[in-house]
């Protein structure tokens, strides 16, 4: 895989070796707008993030966050009746403001929504994997599944040093394959003995290939940022 | 940054307000608690929903039912899967399994109202007198073929149903089915095939014991010391943080884990004929201890005897270049090895494959000792001869550092420091040896572009000879919109799927390394001394990395090195 085309010199490789440069080039020229510029535009998934009224003595207020629509974009339940669980990784960070200096990241939670349609219930199963905690809810109706993927999370890591602060809020939605679902599970579960590698048996090889062609095939994924505004802790 | 340890909802609330309740509470600093918890209804509720849908004297539909504005119903109503829109007047109980309840305008229903497993929807105009309740978590309940409701098992979970294998549960007793693809292809056994069953019995709330055994079998390499068949074989016992284990095995071992993972050397050597690993024959047995000290932090102590050996490359097919030959496999220091070693893991990453924060330090050190060691003959400026019929022992240590650093929310830096080699007694074996050069270090540098070996030493196997490497990465990412591709719709013009790849890690990244003989020869480094970072060779390169799939130009500065291209399957580290 790696720069095989290169470790032969001839005519061909280097036509070949200046396609791909010219390919690379285009590539990074074509790069106008960073990601996250744009990640809530041209989606009908939302993300939001709000911060809790200013209720505690010192101003720090927490942050609460919620999707919205991940099914009234038709792509990701079409993915699910295709067999093919959903996740949505939610990862929420603290940012401390600093005038005249790159921001400080102080701290960061961060949880795991999966979704399966089972065809042969014809229910969708939703795990909630906070940490070594895991939460398997069943629902027989889209609209109870809509609603319940449209919960606000309530996350209590409010600052408690002086300063100004905002939270970033990241929700990563992409598609699984059985062998990531379990590995996933077995990652945010603290089993380290089977995520270092011995799992490897049999998995790396059809993993990569099956991530890659989900990828190229045209399976989504999505990536969406929010924050807040800034808030100060007295 | 704090791991992720103890996220926990708060559970005060009643279960039956929790189903619906629209905002859920974390607190990360909760105390942590390992376990899954299965929400429903509560199941004197589906209890109830049961007898009424049964009753002899209740209503049943199923399906999408709808009662017009001006119609009039009395009596018990249930519907089962589908939905129950109501605009007249109904007069009596409503029961709604697995489906949804729509009070549309106008609609009247004087009545008790239960619906499990779908919602209430309630236009404005519509008027209900009686109790009310309604639980989104699906009813665990099957249709009978006489048309009544009973309660349904529950099925597995999810993390259960891989498709690759199959799970059942004799008494205490859960075995699992395996079959599968070795996780690579390589010059030597070709695509191997493991099967085998796993034993998982659960002795007590905090212990378990665990039985894996695993055949493989061989596409590739019958005419070689390697049978067409090798085995894995290991017995764990846990409770609570610690573990003990014991093993048994005849497999094909690595001789370094770089400059590919398995599954990239995989696909390099099926589709291009290039293996970018050295192998050797391993058959022994050992037993390990470790403790999980925390959830990230896990030490272990291992002992093991081996029988390793030289072996062959053979000629398993490949994609393009069939015809060429494959690079041989070098030979290795054969005999009978005896290793004690001690590990540390400690893993604070927030995601095993695309990290963006956390540690990821691995470090063990090993002594391992042979009385019948054949050695292989190398230039005595790389290892002085190997007296025969004397022990034979050397230590070795080896660490990786990681750490994955976002330094804006939309800019992550990521550092790496690897060192590897001998530290004491006898210099290593040919198969404990280290090198630099390759995607995964080196990228700037062709494969194995630094095995220490004398100038003057042909050797076609490019063996890795050096007796230290050390290396030091760093990169910067940002995510970037590619649009590589192109955007389909769908038929309703709403569902877009892009074809290709749609967005980006856009990485710059500098790397530096270098791999040494110690000792007092010429151009060799005292073996007390790391060279200085001036003696250290330099990459710099630039890339795009779409998670799966990552394509790279990398330029070593140190010489007057080529522009390399790589394509990566996974991150760099």
């Amino acid at each position: 895989v790696a720069g095989s085309l290169l470790h032969s010199p001839g005519p061909p490789v280097r036509r070949i070796w200046a396609l791909l440069v010219s390919l690379a080039a285009g590539a990074l020229l074509a790069i106008a707008t960073p990601r996250g510029a744009h990640a809530q535009a041209g989606n009908s998934v939302r993300l939001e993030v709000r911060l809790t009224p200013d209720s505690a003595p010192r101003g720090a207020r927490a942050p609460v966050v919620r999707s919205d629509n991940l099914l009234g974009d038709g792509r990701w339940l079409s993915t699910l009746r295709s067999g093919l669980p959903v996740r949505l990784h939610y990862r929420v960070e603290v940012w401390r403001s600093r005038n005249g200096w790159l921001d400080q990241l102080t701290r960061q939670v961060y949880w795991d929504v999966v979704v399966r349609h089972e065809p042969l219930l014809d229910e969708y199963t939703m795990l909630t994997i906070f940490g070594s905690r895991v939460q398997e809810r069943r629902y027989a109706t889209l609209d109870a599944l809509t609603a319940a993927l449209a919960f606000a999370y309530q996350i209590n890591i409010s600052p408690t040093e002086a300063g100004g602060y905002y939270y970033s809020a990241t929700l990563e939605v992409s598609t699984l394959s059985d062998s990531d679902l379990d590995e996933l599970e077995r990652f945010l579960e603290g089993d380290l003995e089977r995520a270092r590698g011995r799992e490897g048996i049999g998995d790396a090889l059809g993993r990569g290939a099956t991530r890659f062609l989900l990828r190229l095939a045209g399976l989504p994924s999505l990536r969406l940022e929010a924050r807040t505004r800034r808030f100060a802790v007295r | 940054v704090r791991p992720l340890v103890g996220l926990l909802l708060l559970l005060a609330l009643p279960p039956a307000l929790r189903a619906q309740d629209s905002v859920i509470v974390i607190d990360p600093d909760a105390p942590a608690a390992d376990s899954l918890e299965r929400v429903g209804p509560p199941p004197e509720v589906v209890a109830e929903l049961i007898e009424f849908y049964n009753d002899s004297t209740t209503t049943r539909v199923q399906g999408d039912v709808t009662f017009p504005t001006g119609s009039r119903f009395a009596g018990r109503l249930a519907l089962h899967r589908g939905n129950l829109r109501i605009a007249g007047r109904v007069e009596g109980p409503i029961a709604v399994a697995n489906g949804t309840l729509h009070l549309l305008a106008g609609a009247d229903v004087r009545g008790d109202i239960l619906v499990i497993g779908g919602r209430l929807i309630r236009a404005a105009g519509a008027r209900h007198e009686g109790r009310q309740r309604v639980f989104w978590d699906a009813a665990p309940v099957a249709l009978t073929d006489e048309g009544l409701l009973e309660i349904r098992e529950r099925r597995r979970p999810i993390g259960d149903l891989a498709a690759a294998r199959t799970s059942f549960q004799t008494g205490k007793v859960r075995t699992t089915l395996l079959l599968s693809t070795g996780g690579t292809y390589n010059r030597i056994e070709g695509l191997p095939i493991l099967f085998g069953p796993t034993f998982d019995l659960r002795t007590g709330r905090r212990s378990a014991f665990k039985l894996d055994l695993r055949g493989i079998l061989r596409t590739a390499g019958s005419n070689t010391r390697l049978a067409d068949f090798g085995y894995q074989a290991r017995g764990e016992f846990r409770f609570g943080r610690f573990g003990v284990a014991g093993e048994v095995y005849s497999e094909l071992t690595p001789i370094e884990d770089h400059p590919l993972s398995p599954g990239e050397v995989g696909w390099s050597a099926f589709l291009l004929q290039r293996d970018y690993r050295d192998y050797f024959d391993r058959r022994g047995y050992g037993g390990l201890a470790w403790v999980q000290v925390t959830r990230p932090l896990r030490l272990e102590l291992s002992r093991r005897r081996d029988d390793e050996r030289t072996v062959r490359a053979t000629d398993p097919w490949s994609l393009f270049r069939n015809s060429d030959r494959w690079r041989s496999n070098p030979p290795i220091d054969d005999g009978h090895y005896v290793t004690t070693g001690v590990r540390l893991d400690l893993d604070t990453r927030n995601e095993r494959y695309l990290p963006s924060t956390g540690w990821l330090i691995q470090a063990r050190f090993e002594h391992s000792s042979s009385g019948d060691v054949a050695p292989v003959l190398l230039p005595r400026l790389v290892r002085p001869a190997v007296p025969l019929g004397q022990r034979y022992a050397y230590d070795r240590i080896f660490f990786d550092v990681r750490r994955y650093s976002r330094i804006t929310p939309s800019l992550r830096v990521n550092g790496r420091l690897r060192a590897d080699g001998w530290v004491g007694g006898d210099r290593l074996p040919v198969q404990r040896r280290v090198s630099l050069g390759g995607p995964d270090l080196m990228p700037g540098y062709d494969f194995r572009a630094f095995t220490c070996a004398p100038s003057g030493f042909t050797d076609p196997a490019l063996s890795a000879l050096c007796d230290r490497v050390v290396s030091a990465q760093i990169e910067v990412r940002s995510r970037v919109g590619l649009n590589l591709g192109y955007r389909t719709r769908g038929r309703e013009n709403q569902s877009r799927r892009f074809i290709g790849i749609e967005e980006a890690d856009l990485v710059f990244f500098a790397d530096a390394g270098k791999g040494w003989l110690a000792g007092d020869g010429p151009g060799q480094v005292p073996a007390n001394r790391i060279p200085s970072f001036s003696e250290w060779k330099v990459d710099v390169g630039i890339g795009l990395d779409a998670g799966e799939i990552g394509a790279y130009i990398a330029k070593g500065v140190s010489e007057d090195e080529s522009v390399k291209f790589l394509v990566r399957l996974r991150r760099r580290f």
